[in-house]
């Protein structure tokens, strides 16, 4: 009894996907949609909303995603989308219908939230995908007996070998889902009574939707205030353990659906041994150095492969700039384009082969089933942190950039425990950081050996890492105290199979992710290098003018290349020293001289708020060095030269280099992460708080490592 | 823990490598839960691998391995097999 109603507010058809965790659902979404996919939000809640759209004989379908859940009870955030969405709670649009998809080797479990799903009353058809391993493991599920008793269309595939795939185009296409008759009688756990009211109240359909409805009332906040007091006040009058209902729901549910399992499976199986790669992963010392050799791997990978594209990208739009610079006629217009508009999306774009790279190896991990096995064996050592096991995978990605990082962290469903990770990570030492260490490392620590092998400068640099992990965890540790949820920390996850990860899948992932990030937060790092640049450009006009012809003047009188250059890069200096930007750096060398900063440094801090990286880039304009700023020993050499006009002294000693390292290896500095972050917890107020905190955390640190050395 | 002694215990004092059948799953908010994933009375689970230090537990039940904190498993009152 294939229904063809078709929305009413569209031709479109709205289908939705749900499932279980790790049972395919991407890779049939992925085949549906392809690329035509778009990442939107729910409103209120920090989860993705993910839709797509495919066309069949000029009808359109639009397929939307729903997080993986194992109930209609929500337990996380992602869980309670499905309840919405599936509920017609007014801030959603319910679908037309839904394909459920179960694991083969999972039947019981997968029917669990296919039986609720009939309940609601929803046109559903079931998807049993997996049927290779089902195979393998000698699982045979007779369908027409699963169907007859369901009522609902039921096909079998093979996601991952694209087996049965067009079978689902089909179906959708013929819209052969059916509203099926009611599974389990809730009226054996709840009292019809009650459920009219909330049924009458609410002009449901039946019984379950009531019974949804009480459940959710309470909790719900897409639910008005007036109406989950309602519902609160009706529980209690009617005395009425929720509770109670729900675990003797979940025990009736679960009988019948064995009954029916028993019925409709054969299994020729023993009980299952343990995996011999377990025995490794697993394994209380050998697990934790295979962890540590892949992330050696991992990373090995992502700063040789990375750094390849991050140069051509990094020259490209240099060279767009120039040829934008010398192409168009000169003017504020051209010089906001080429200076500001370019580098800016530049500096986002440069961010890509990172992001990329370390998702694809992140689906890579998860697709494999690796990742449970990580998470399984570090949950203990982060728990006393206020952090989850799954907390690792961002904070691991921190060390290659903090923006991947912050994005991974959204696995993980307890919010205080997001949260914690989210404002931690970027603490992690990140690869943007690195120049800044490398620099000042060879200015102030000798390249000698200790103890007959130990390179000096590289302790320093291992000590720099340490000291940001150290931050980590105090300030997790710090955190874990001040943060409050109601949600209770567990850790209850399957242990996937392993298996051969889906490429296709992992290239969608990493295509996803980049888009996400560039359009996302692009935005926000675009908005906040325009300013920098205006700032950086401009100054009291008529003390900008009276350089430029200056300079002009002294270049009438030379003929010499080299001359010419130095006159240049002094022009540009003075330039900058009094731009907008140059008078906040003299306003704040009271606040930095505690640092052992002078003004010139303070002017590369508030530039480098952009990104850590464009310290170098400033120091190199301000203390004149023009040429090729690319080379390390140049820099090098002008800074060793500079001395700091406070105290006489050479402005980069062992004090203030030390000093501002550590600054480095604390303060925010990187706009894209502070996006990042608000994209990610959907308000400005915790990159915010979080920035305060760094910069605060940075300085003192700064001040105790200046007073040390000094 | 002698091997054939039926004593009644909860899953986290189950020794490595042994099994259990599930009697019930006591009170507690994340009793839902784990009935959810599939932990019922009557379903037996071997206790296959133990994260060093008191870290969490990995059950293998029916075709699954689970993983849960101990403090979780021992929600779950099982008899030794």
């Amino acid at each position: 009894m294939a229904e063809t109603t078709l929305s009413k507010s569209t031709q479109t058809t709205r289908i939705a996907i749900i499932g279980n965790p790790n049972v395919g659902k991407s890779t049939i979404f992925n085949y549906l949609t392809g690329l035509n996919q778009k990442i939107g939000n729910y409103p209120g809640v920090t989860v993705d909303k993910k839709t797509g759209f495919f066309h069949h004989n000029g009808e359109h379908f639009e397929i939307l995603d729903l997080p993986g859940t194992y109930s209609l009870f929500p337990n996380s955030e992602d869980e309670i989308i499905a309840h919405r969405v599936l509920n017609n709670t007014h801030l959603e649009t319910r679908p037309d219908y839904v394909l459920m998809v179960i694991d083969s080797t999972q039947l019981s479990r997968g029917l669990f939230l296919a039986t609720q799903l009939i309940d609601l009353g929803i046109n559903l058809a079931i998807v049993l995908n997996m049927a290779d391993i089902a195979e393998k493991k000698s699982i045979e599920i007779r369908t027409f007996e699963l169907f007859k008793n369901l009522g609902v269309p039921i096909l079998q595939t093979d996601a991952r070998n694209q087996k049965g795939l067009d079978q689902i185009k089909n179906l959708i296409s013929q819209r052969n889902f059916t509203q099926a008759p009611t599974f389990l009688n809730i009226l054996e756990v709840i009292p019809e009574g009650l459920l009219k009211q909330v049924r009458d109240k609410f002009d449901l359909e039946n019984n379950y939707q009531a019974y949804q409805m009480i459940r959710f009332g309470a909790k719900d906040k897409a639910i008005l205030e007036a109406v989950r007091i309602w519902l609160q006040q009706l529980c209690q009058t009617e005395k009425f353990n929720l509770e109670e209902a729900q675990l003797e729901e979940t025990k009736i549910r679960y009988a019948k659906i064995t009954d029916l399992v028993n019925k409709s499976l054969f299994k020729k199986t023993a009980p299952k041994p343990k995996s011999n790669l377990d025995r490794l992963f697993l394994h209380s010392v050998g697990g934790y150095l295979v962890f540590l050799a892949i992330l050696l791997i991992i990373f090995q990978a992502i700063f040789s492969w990375a750094s390849y594209p991050m140069d051509w990208i990094d020259g490209f739009f240099a060279d767009l700039g120039g040829w934008i610079q010398s192409s168009l006629p000169d003017g504020p217009l051209t010089r906001l384009l080429a200076e500001g508009v370019i580098p800016g999306i530049g500096g986002v774009v440069i961010f890509i082969p990172q992001i990329a790279l370390l998702f694809g190896f992140l689906a890579i991990l998860e697709d494999t089933g690796y990742m449970s096995r990580v998470v399984f064996l570090m949950d203990r050592w982060m728990r006393p942190f206020g952090l989850h096991g799954k907390s690792i995978v961002p904070l691991v990605s921190g060390v290659a950039c903090a923006i991947p990082g912050v994005m991974a962290a959204r696995n993980i469903s307890n919010w205080k425990e997001k949260m914690i990770t989210i404002l931690v990570t970027p603490l992690m030492s990140c690869s943007a950081r690195l120049p800044v260490y490398i620099i000042l490392i060879g200015l102030t620590v000798p390249d000698e050996t200790v103890a007959g092998f130990v390179n000096l400068q590289a302790l320093a640099l291992l000590g720099l890492y340490l000291l940001g992990i150290l931050g980590v965890l105090a300030t997790s540790f710090i955190l874990k105290s001040i943060l409050k949820t109601d949600e209770k920390s567990f850790l209850m996850t399957e242990l996937p199979s392993y298996r051969i990860p889906r490429w296709g899948d992992v290239g969608i992932t990493m295509v996803e992710k980049s888009k996400t990030f560039v359009l996302e937060a692009g935005k926000v790092i675009l908005a906040i290098s325009i300013v920098l640049w205006v700032l950086a450009s401009y100054g009291p006009p008529a003390r900008m003018d009276e350089i430029r012809s200056q300079g002009e003047a002294r270049l009438e009188n030379v003929l010499e290349e080299e001359q010419i250059a130095e006159i240049e890069a002094e022009t540009s200096a003075k330039l900058l020293e009094n731009s907008f930007i140059g008078i906040m750096g003299r306003a704040i060398e009271p606040v930095i001289k505690p640092l052992g900063y002078d003004w010139k440094i303070g002017i590369a801090l508030i530039t480098s708020f952009a990104a850590r990286e464009v310290f170098i880039s400033t120091m190199a304009t301000i203390y004149s060095i023009g040429g090729d700023v690319e080379d390390d020993l140049t820099i090098r050499e002008k800074l060793d030269q500079q001395i700091n006009a406070n105290t006489g002294e050479k402005t980069f000693n062992k004090a203030t280099a030390f000093s501002l390292m550590v600054f480095y290896v604390f303060a925010m500095q990187c706009m894209s992460t502070l996006a990042v972050v608000k994209r990610e917890t959907k308000s400005w107020k915790w990159p915010l708080i979080q920035t305060i905190y760094m910069s605060g955390l940075a300085y003192l640190m700064a001040f105790i490592t200046f007073q040390i050395f000094s | 823990m002698r091997l054939g002694d039926s004593r009644p215990m909860t899953a986290d004092q189950l020794p490595l490598n042994h099994s259990g059948k599930i009697l019930e799953i006591l009170p507690s908010p994340l009793k839902i839960n784990l009935m959810e994933l599939g932990f019922l009375p009557g379903k037996y689970l071997t206790l296959h691998h133990k994260a060093p230090s008191g870290g969490p537990l990995a059950f293998q039940m029916d075709e699954t391995l689970l993983a849960l904190r101990s403090k979780e498993a021992a929600l779950i009152r099982i008899e030794l097999i």
